[in-house]
């Protein structure tokens, strides 16, 4: 299968381990990645919709054209592009009035937004079109007795009318594929609860990480697995602020899905960028070395 | 209709121990704009809020409203059908605490998309120059070079070690050119 992956900002600049962590398991999976030029920021579903809507959706759009000149579907990498890059494509396929205001700006670059591909994040394109099978047949090193503590992040499945990845309120998708890497998905009382990111308090998010990191303690889980750099960042830097800011020790490794899967496949902690977190992943680095 | 819902809306933001004086002040004296409204209508999915029959079906799984008890989407639905435009679009309003989860947007039964009428009115007070500065600071960074974070030699360095192709250009004109009217 061969696909136009869209890493984002996040992604390819702030955290590339994660950028890496994918190109080194995916072909395995039989996914081609084609890299395309051109791409912008997605842009970010917070604080550029916040800014206009009618922008976010004319430079999203721009994105999505330049995909469709290559002919392939997009995978998205991170929960925010996702968000932007599907409700623009669902947006401009559906409601003519605007893809043809969109269109008019677009038309000044040479360059038109015709609803030809999907957009979809990565693991919505594995589990659908490649399969969990495939997944579990990649592994070499099941990462037995690994307790993964799953945050879902909102955009990967709300909302669920446009995304249709998943019951947003019983997802399985990931636990389905922590289970691939021969981990067990445990489950915690805040799984659903967003990051609270987006939310502009100065203690309300941290509240919110707070709840979020004891829930998961709470079921004594090794560490965390997420699918959003966004949400990485409120948890793994989260957790060192928190630390400082309220006097909590928390040390709960934070692992992005497709560093589980490497590990699982047998690559090195370093290959996958787990040394750049700030959390250190030791705790489940020796459990995966011991199983 | 609006001497009694608003006469509600004001004894629920109350009920709700909003603990500040200056905010239960400000709020009697709140005046209605019709302009207001028709400014929500004519911005991009704020006509939605018209559909709002004030259930509060998108209270229950609102996080914003569970860590902070001032908020509440209902509420925001109905200062906009009052058309309470300083509440809303003035200076340090309750909408900027949406976390933009969408579940209120899972559980409407009218289809209102609560949250997409919360960011109806955050462009209306940009536009108002009401907004919280991040706002600015990261949407200016997407129209000066392309992303909401910016290239140090650390990221090339990160990458290089990684193995990872160096970053494209990013088309940061074009971006420009398209957005121009
Ligand atoms: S669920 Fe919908 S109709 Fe009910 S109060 Fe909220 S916005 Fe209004
Ligand atoms: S999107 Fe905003 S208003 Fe809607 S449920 Fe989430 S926090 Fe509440």
């Amino acid at each position: 299968m061969k696909y136009t992956p869209f890493w984002g900002c996040m992604i390819s600049i702030k955290y590339p381990q994660f950028e890496a962590s994918i190109r080194k398991t995916v072909d395995k999976l039989g996914i081609e990645l084609a890299d395309v030029e051109g791409f912008t920021c997605c842009p970010d579903p917070i604080y550029y919709q916040a800014k206009d809507k009618m922008e976010w959706l004319t430079i999203a759009g721009r994105n999505i054209a330049v995909a469709e000149e290559a002919g392939h579907d997009i995978v998205t990498c991170c929960s925010g592009c996702t968000s932007t890059l599907s409700e623009a494509n669902h947006i401009l396929k559906e409601n003519t009035e605007l893809r043809e205001k969109v269109n008019q700006k677009l038309k000044k670059v040479g360059k038109e937004f015709k609803g030809t591909i999907r957009v979809r994040h990565i693991v919505t394109a594995i589990r659908d079109d490649i399969g969990i099978d495939k997944v579990a047949e990649t592994v070499t090193k099941p990462l037995k007795g690994l307790r993964v503590g799953i945050h879902y992040g909102c955009h990967l499945l709300k909302p669920s009318a446009i995304m249709q990845v998943d019951d947003p309120d019983h997802p399985a998708i990931l636990a389905d594929l922590v289970r691939a890497t021969g981990a067990e998905p445990v489950e915690h009382k805040l799984g659903l609860l967003c990051c609270g990111k987006a939310c502009m308090s100065d203690e309300i998010p941290d509240r919110m990480v707070i709840d979020l990191i004891e829930s998961i303690e709470a079921v004594k889980a090794d560490c965390m697995g997420l699918i959003c750099p966004t949400c990485f960042d409120e948890f793994d830097l989260g957790q060192i602020v928190l630390n400082r800011k309220y006097q909590k020790n928390f040390e709960l490794p934070v692992i992005y899905y497709f560093q589980l899967l490497g590990l699982a496949q047998g690559l090195e902690p370093k290959e996958l960028g787990l040394h750049f977190h700030k959390i250190k992943a030791g705790r489940v680095t020796e459990k995966v070395a011991a199983a | 209709m609006s001497g009694k819902l608003l006469a509600n809306a004001v004894s629920e933001r109350q009920n709700l121990k909003v603990t500040s004086t200056v905010k239960q002040v400000q709020l009697r004296q709140a005046e209605i704009s019709f302009d207001f409204r028709q400014k929500l209508n004519d911005t991009l999915e704020g006509f939605r809020h018209n559909y709002c029959y004030q259930c509060g079906a998108c209270v229950a799984d609102c996080p914003a409203a569970r860590y902070a008890p001032e908020y509440n989407p209902r509420l925001i639905l109905l200062e906009a059908l009052l058309g309470f435009e300083e509440e809303l679009i003035g200076e340090n309003s309750i909408i900027w605490l949406c976390t933009n989860c969408y579940n209120c947007f899972e559980r409407c039964p009218q289809d209102v998309r609560p949250v997409e009428v919360i960011i109806s009115l955050k462009n209306m007070s940009v536009e108002r120059g009401t907004s919280p500065e991040e706002i600015a600071k990261i949407s200016e960074s997407v129209l000066k070079v392309g992303s909401t974070t910016f290239i140090t030699p650390l990221v090339d360095r990160r990458r290089k070690e990684l193995g990872l192709p160096s970053l494209k250009e990013i088309p940061v004109e074009e971006l420009k050119e398209i957005l121009e009217d």
